[in-house]
């Protein structure tokens, strides 16, 4: 609010500046074309127009109380002046070209006196003074000039209520959007997070997104059409609100457990590599306890690991053995493919290194590799319980 | 992967946007969409919905009781003319022409104002081209009767009216057509002028004033309302930005958690496709295409990197801070600011940003660097570090930065500040728990 405050007072400043400016500068355009003021006169009141016009300038920089009596000063010392040195007779022409001056000029003052009393008095006091010296150029109260000025006060205090009024309740509004849009963002938050956090399936639909770039070349139809169909069924639970993790069984759990059992889960990741055409033959433990990053970290690596094996290694088979002490769950993914020599193909190049030694030391884990060309490769996922 | 560059993605799934249908459609959608979703906001969101209603040239945010506003002021000097008229009304020859300017004045006034009232405060290109038809009939009117005066500085009254008609249009049409509108009337009146009226010492004074009564105030009311739409617009993109003062440590961002949801979306929407056939495998050239960028993006949407800290949000949301502040903050400590730490360096930016204006281009107005931690004087302990905050702002001047900023830098930490070469550097001492808890 207290910006909005500073934003109005400049607005109506700046709006004072302009309006000032441009009334005076009218009145110097309409004085000058009656020629019916004496050239010294003429001077007089045109050096108090200008310093006039410079008191607005510097008005509309800081607003100061001292500029606007300097601009009362200017602008009543020019009506003055101009109008007592030109003969009766022309007294009325030249009340009608300072109509601007005093109707708009003096009275844009009024706009920007928020807050500073003295202002506002010596504003109100320079409308009166113009009034009186209006009436008393044209002769009369009823005349065009005298009614011209007092129209521009009432307009200039119309505007000045009327701008502000308008921004109090703008400001309102705003905050009632702003409101609204924080609301949206911890919303945009919580449910990106969940997305994110749904880690396990995001690794399945990018699996399965990654052979529909391949045209779904080297898995049987049958088998693509099945993945894609409980892939989609998995990412539709996702968008209606639930984090699903992908099972065996094809019955999601919707709340989100501490912790998983791994033996379920195990059976899920086998199926999905049974469908794209390798056996993944288990040995060894069957129900693990796992917190849930642990297990997601875990699978993802393990699951990196069977499609290294189901493109490198040109065998359909692959064994994982799984075994867990107090501390430890490991797993030991053994292939009797083609293997490599670890020394001319990079860990990198696999994609070992980011997708599976990172993602368990994330978690507190480790991975290690074995290979030799004819020898089959041997990886060993380690990651706490 | 062939045939179809990869970044068609950010664009939506091919088929799935349609083609404009209208140039103004294509404009719109230009602005609205793409340039907000660059700042941060997806198009759908409520923020990004208010700044394009703010943005836009007719009754937007608060304009609209700006403009009611601008109508008490045409009607005052409807009245204060009509009262001038009435008084002078045996100073007419002809005062029936002038009289029924002004009755056509009023029939108009109020079906506009009846019509803006019932159906809303927009006005369409077409009104507006009725209303300066209108318009120009009582200039008319009131031209034709005060011709046999010969003195159109002292009679006109209606047809100066007319100017002030403007006021509460230029809160409805863009600024153009009102510009258009003041010039072709200032035009009408300086030929009037000529040809009625013999130009003399005596006569030129009240012209001069006629034509400014008549020109002036439309003209300042363009440029009011031009302000006042900056300040909506700055205020709304502060409001908008200062959610991110509640943000968690890192955040994805609202246009990235937009982005996500879309690609789910999309890959759901194409594994459908292909579990129930409608996609027949072998996929096609240009579905494998798709299935391809769209695993890219979402990988890259799902790894750790893309999330930031709320700094790095509320500056490239926001339109004015995006444009004149660089942050540094390479260890991303601005996380670690509790909620009044991080709302006092943000007011701080607003105030020393100014209206984002420089002698230099390309210099940012105001750099903020966070860090490094452990540096002289910045002690780090267990459970607190003390970030040092340092800020070198060339926007406003030091003398002329208001109560409010050094309140805001109060409110980060205590700080020390010099003025070095016209740049004013703040060092502020920001503790913070190192283990955020938001």
């Amino acid at each position: 609010m207290e910006l909005l405050a500073q934003e109005r007072d400049r607005l109506l400043r700046s709006t004072t500046r302009v309006v000032g400016i441009v009334c005076a500068l009218v009145s110097v355009v309409g004085v000058a074309t009656s020629l019916a003021v004496p050239v010294l006169p003429l001077i007089a009141g045109f050096a108090c127009i200008a310093a006039m016009v410079g008191a607005l300038v510097a008005f509309g920089t800081n607003g100061s109380t001292w500029w606007t009596a300097v601009t009362v000063a200017g602008g009543l010392g020019a009506v003055t002046v101009l109008t007592a040195a030109v003969a009766p007779d022309d007294r009325g022409v030249i009340a009608s070209a300072l109509v601007p001056l005093a109707g708009g000029g003096l009275a844009s003052l009024l706009m920007a006196q928020r807050g500073h009393r003295v202002g506002l008095v010596l504003a109100a006091g320079a409308g009166v003074v113009s009034l009186v010296l209006m009436s008393w150029a044209s002769g009369t109260v009823l005349s065009a000039p005298v009614s011209g000025v007092l129209l521009g006060w009432v307009l200039i205090a119309v505007i000045a209520v009327w701008i502000s009024r308008s921004i109090p309740r703008v400001a309102r509004r705003i905050y009632s959007i702003g409101t609204a849009h924080r609301a949206e963002r911890q919303a945009s938050e919580t449910e990106a997070q969940r997305r994110q956090g749904a880690r396990l399936l995001h690794d399945t639909v990018l699996a399965t997104l990654t052979l529909l770039a391949h045209s779904g070349v080297g898995v049987s139809e049958h088998a693509m059409r099945e993945q894609a169909a409980e892939d989609a069924r998995l990412l539709r639970h996702l968008r209606l609100g639930a984090t699903p993790q992908p099972q065996q069984s094809g019955d999601y759990s919707l709340t989100r457990t501490e912790e998983s059992p791994l033996g379920q889960t195990l059976e899920s990741v086998k199926q999905r590599f049974g469908r794209m055409g390798l056996e993944v033959a288990w040995h060894g433990t069957g129900q693990v306890l796992l917190p849930k990053n642990v297990l997601d970290a875990f699978l993802l690596a393990l699951g990196e690991c069977l499609e290294n094996v189901r493109r490198h290694a040109g065998v359909p088979e692959a064994h994982v053995t799984i075994v867990h002490d107090e501390a430890m769950v490991r797993a030991m993914v053994t292939d009797s493919g083609v293997g490599f020599e670890l020394d001319t193909v990079s860990a990198e190049r696999l994609g070992f290194k980011e997708s599976v030694v990172n993602r368990l030391r994330e978690v507190g884990g480790d991975a290690r590799l074995f290979s030799a060309p004819g020898a089959g490769t041997t990886v060993v996922l380690e990651a706490p319980r | 992967m062939s045939g179809v560059p990869e970044d068609t993605m950010s664009r939506g799934l091919p088929g799935e946007q349609t083609a404009p249908r209208t140039r103004r459609e294509a404009r719109e959608r230009y602005r609205g969409t793409e340039r907000r979703q660059a700042r941060g906001l997806p198009s759908t969101s409520t923020g990004a919905r208010s700044l394009r209603q703010a943005a836009q040239p007719g009754a937007s945010l608060g304009a609209g009781h700006l403009g009611l506003g601008a109508a008490v002021l045409t009607g005052l000097e409807a009245l204060g003319g009509i009262v001038f008229f009435l008084v002078h009304w045996d100073d007419y020859t002809n005062p029936w022409m002038t009289a029924t300017a002004w009755a056509l004045f009023v029939v108009a006034a109020s079906c506009v104002l009846a019509t803006v009232l019932t159906y809303g405060e927009r006005l369409t290109g077409v009104a507006f081209g009725l209303i300066c038809v209108v318009l120009a009939c009582i200039v008319t009117l009131d031209f034709i009767g005060i011709w046999p005066e010969h003195d159109v500085g002292h009679f006109a009254t209606a047809s100066m009216a007319a100017g002030f008609a403007l006021l509460p249009i230029t809160t409805l049409r863009p600024a153009r057509e009102v510009i258009a509108a003041i010039v072709a009337l200032g035009l009408a009146f300086v030929v009037y002028a000529a040809v009625s009226t013999s130009l003399t010492t005596e006569t030129l004074p009240g012209i001069v004033t006629m034509l400014a009564v008549t020109v002036v105030p439309p003209s300042v009311a363009l440029f009011v309302v031009h302000r006042f739409r900056q300040l909506v617009q700055r205020e709304l993109d502060r409001v908008l930005v200062q959610s991110n003062v509640g943000a968690p440590q890192f955040a994805v961002g609202m246009l990235a958690s937009d982005e996500l949801a879309r690609l789910d979306l999309a890959a759901e929407k194409l594994l459908d496709a292909v579990a129930n056939g409608s996609d027949p495998l072998p996929l096609s050239d240009a579905s494998a295409s798709v299935a391809a960028s769209l695993a890219t993006e979402l990988r890259l949407h799902l790894i750790e990197g893309r999330r930031e800290t709320w700094l790095y949000h509320a500056i490239t949301e926001s339109d004015n801070l995006g444009r004149s502040v660089a942050v540094t903050d390479p260890s991303a400590l601005a996380g670690h600011l509790t909620p009044a730490q991080r709302d006092g360096l943000l007011q701080a930016l607003w105030q020393m940003v100014g209206d984002g204006r420089t002698q230099q281009p390309g210099v940012p107005v105001v750099s903020v660097t966070l860090g490094p931690v452990g540096s002289d004087g910045h002690p780090v302990t267990d459970d607190t570090m003390d970030v040092p905050v340092v800020i070198e702002s060339r926007g406003v001047p030091r003398r002329r930065l208001g109560p409010a900023a050094w309140t805001a830098l109060q409110r980060i930490g205590p700080y020390t500040d010099s003025v070095r070469e016209g740049v004013l550097h703040v060092t502020a001492h920001c503790v913070v728990n190192r283990h955020p808890q938001i």
